[in-house]
């Protein structure tokens, strides 16, 4: 198992808006490249992406929370 | 005519270790604005080693220094000295700048969807800022208002904000000024060439973006050119200087449709013809000096 | 071929140099390397002067293939940097060749790389300076951040560095938190209750998500204003002033609950009250601070602030002397 992590410092989001459905829940099965969350910095939303194909296991933040660099993000299984 | 503005001593004040901050009044007058462009102008002639940017604003300027090279402390020395020689502003000093024609489209498509797409920003959400605009300032109604704007000319006091922006202020006494709010939140959109009114203040935008002042019309004409394309920006990307006497005049569609292919095609020149005023007389008579004013432009 | 290709260009990548002064007066801010000191430092490190276009990296550094023989150094915050996977040391004048690709890993400390080249990046000078201003699009490589593709054209390097050199230890800047932010107090600090000047500098301010090259927002504290009927043509909000000048690393009081700091791409006035400046030398030091960590304002006068000026100097003339030996 990896972990996905913050590669900058911002505030969290799973959801491109708040209206919409989260890019990936728990559980969910994604590839690599595909986005999983945004963080916000510097007045832009920059797309958190996943390095490998695999399985989310938990996100490790909540919704809405500030980061910081290096940050565990979310659980990876890998294949 | 009333009593002129009685201006404190000026407040020199240390900006960091790179500038130099002087505060001429807290309030904004015609006094404070001439006395800021007579201590300005004669500091460029001066010509100071060290002193890189000379910056007048509307009741205050600002001078960026290199302290490599002039100590901000002798500087200070030096504009205290300004102070005392041309700060009192003599009667008989005279201000040589430009008079500029600038057209508006009053009430336009252009910002009128701006404002009607941020009405929930304003103070008042039911009408347009033209009509709030007349009605705090005791206007019977736009037409009367736009009459007051376009009437008595303005001057150039400060250039800030983002690049190419004027900050104007017109030139008659206190009672007479238009004064406005601010959005009660600044908008995230406004069109490039807005012409907008904030404080006491009209300015054109020189570009889109963010904003707050209330929004009147829109200038055909640029007041900023990136690829100075058209012939009264050959000397800068930004045509407005401090210190220059602007003429808002009403357009029609019309008319504002002929300069934009003016200014599409390259031919665009604003009237621009060079003017000198006395301060002090203007300040004793203002309607005589804006009427010489507006003789000389459209002579 | 005398170019770099960006594979990736990281999260905000400029090109910059020291600045573009001169041009306050019209409303344009001098824009330049955030941290003065780490770029001048990286430009003497591979031959340059201080003063030439060199690459200024938020957060996250870039992916770089060069396609000629440089001298390369990364300097400013701090990251395990690899050419072609194998680790290199920064501050250090960094051969590399044909094909080589530069990567950075995650950033341990500090908030903006510089990437030096031997020759610089020579995009056009615009109004005297290589300097990105993205705002309005000017200057830098087209005027904005560099994105995937990019091909940046290379001036021609001298001779007078030296593969291997490094700046010392004692001589690279350190980044600990609160970033201390010497201040001299003044501008518009009338507005401010002795209470609230207290609380400005007593409190330890977060830096919000809302801090880039144009200003640094910050939370943390409430500051109290005094009453005063409002001046003609100041505006309502006891928050605002006559439209002013700002210097560059004033810090306005929108609100007084959110102070900004200005910083390189500002705009240059407005009316919001201002209450002090960050001395030059420490606009290096916030330049390195991140979204999340705190900040605090220590009051200093003009003649502190003229000293450490001077010592930075002196630090800069120091690594020019020990790499070229005289």
């Amino acid at each position: 198992m990896v972990t996905i992590k913050a590669g900058m410092p911002g505030i969290f989001y799973r959801r491109p808006a708040p209206e919409d459905e989260p890019y990936v829940s728990e559980g969910g099965t994604i590839a690599a490249g595909q986005t999983i969350a945004l963080i916000e910095v510097m007045k832009t939303y920059n797309e958190i992406r996943a390095e490998a194909d695999g399985t989310i296991g938990k996100f490790l933040v909540e919704d809405g929370d500030e980061v910081e660099i290096g940050q565990d993000l979310a659980e990876l299984e890998t294949a | 005519m009333d009593t002129p503005t009685e201006l404190p001593p000026a407040r020199y004040e240390y900006g960091g270790d790179e500038f130099l901050f002087v505060e001429l009044d807290q309030a904004m007058s015609l006094e404070a604005n001439f006395k800021g462009m007579a201590v300005t102008n004669a500091l460029r002639e001066l010509d100071i080693d060290g002193v890189i940017d000379i910056c007048p604003s509307n009741a205050s300027y600002m001078v960026r220094i290199d302290p490599d090279r002039l100590d901000p402390r002798e500087l200070v020395e030096e504009l205290r000295g300004l102070e005392a020689s041309v700060g009192e502003l003599p009667r008989d000093y005279v201000l040589h700048t430009r008079v500029v024609d600038v057209p508006v489209l009053f009430d336009d498509p252009w910002t009128r969807e701006t404002l009607m797409r941020f009405r929930d920003n304003h103070q008042d959400p039911s009408g347009t800022d033209l009509e709030y605009a007349a009605r705090i300032n005791g206007f019977d109604g736009v037409g009367s208002l736009i009459e007051a704007i376009s009437s008595a000319p303005y001057i150039v006091t400060m250039l800030g904000f983002v690049p190419g922006l004027p900050f104007c202020y017109q030139l008659v006494p206190k009672e007479r000024q238009i004064e406005v709010p601010k959005y009660v939140r600044p908008r995230t959109d406004t069109p490039e060439r807005s012409f907008g009114f904030g404080g006491a203040f009209s300015v054109v935008y020189p570009v889109r973006g963010a904003g707050g002042y209330q929004l009147f019309g829109m200038a055909p004409a640029p007041v900023f050119d990136l690829d100075q394309r058209l012939p009264d920006f050959a000397a800068g990307i930004v045509f407005p200087r401090a210190g220059d006497v602007l003429r808002y005049r009403t357009i029609d569609r019309a008319e504002f449709d002929r300069i934009r292919g003016q200014v599409e095609d390259g031919s665009f020149r604003y009237r621009i013809r060079e003017a000198s005023f006395e301060p002090a007389r203007l300040i004793a008579d203002p309607d005589a000096v804006n009427r010489e004013l507006l003789e000389v432009l459209y002579r | 071929m005398s170019d770099i290709r960006v594979h990736a260009g990281g999260l905000f990548t400029t090109v910059q140099d020291l600045g573009r002064p001169g041009h306050y007066r019209i409303g344009m801010p001098p824009s330049g390397a955030m941290d003065q000191y780490s770029a001048s430092a990286a430009n003497l490190l591979v031959g340059n002067e201080p003063n030439t276009g060199l690459l200024e990296a938020t957060y996250i550094g870039p992916t770089l293939e060069f396609t000629d023989h440089r001298l390369i150094a990364v300097t400013g915050a701090t990251a395990s940097v690899t050419v072609n996977g194998e680790p290199v040391e920064a501050w250090t004048a960094v051969p590399v060749g044909p094909s080589d690709v530069l990567g950075f890993s995650m950033l341990t400390a500090g908030a903006r790389l510089y990437i030096a080249v031997s020759g610089g990046i020579d995009v056009p000078v615009y109004l005297g300076s290589r300097s990105t201003y993205t705002l309005t699009g000017i200057g830098g490589f087209d005027g904005r951040k560099l994105a995937d593709a990019d091909r940046l054209p290379l001036g021609e390097a001298g001779t007078r560095a030296r593969a291997g050199h490094s700046v010392p230890e004692s001589l690279r800047p350190e980044f600990g938190t609160p970033a201390e932010l010497r201040t001299i107090i003044g501008l518009c600090s009338y507005r401010l209750t002795e209470r609230g000047l207290k609380t400005f500098l007593d409190t330890e301010w977060k830096i919000t998500k809302d801090a880039n090259r144009v200003g640094y927002r910050l939370r943390g504290g409430s500051l109290e204003f005094t009453d005063r009927a409002q001046p003609f043509g100041a505006g309502s909000d006891p928050a605002n002033v006559v439209d002013l000048g700002y210097p560059v690393g004033s810090i306005q009081l929108p609100g007084g609950d959110e102070p900004i700091v200005l910083l390189n791409d500002a705009v240059t006035g407005g009316g919001y009250a201002t209450t002090g400046t960050v001395i030059s030398v420490d606009r290096d030091r916030i330049g390195q601070a991140k979204t999340g960590e705190t900040v605090r304002f220590v009051e200093t006068d003009l003649d502190t602030a003229l000293t450490a000026r001077r010592e930075r100097a002196a630090r800069i003339d120091t690594i020019r002397e020990a790499l070229t030996g005289n």
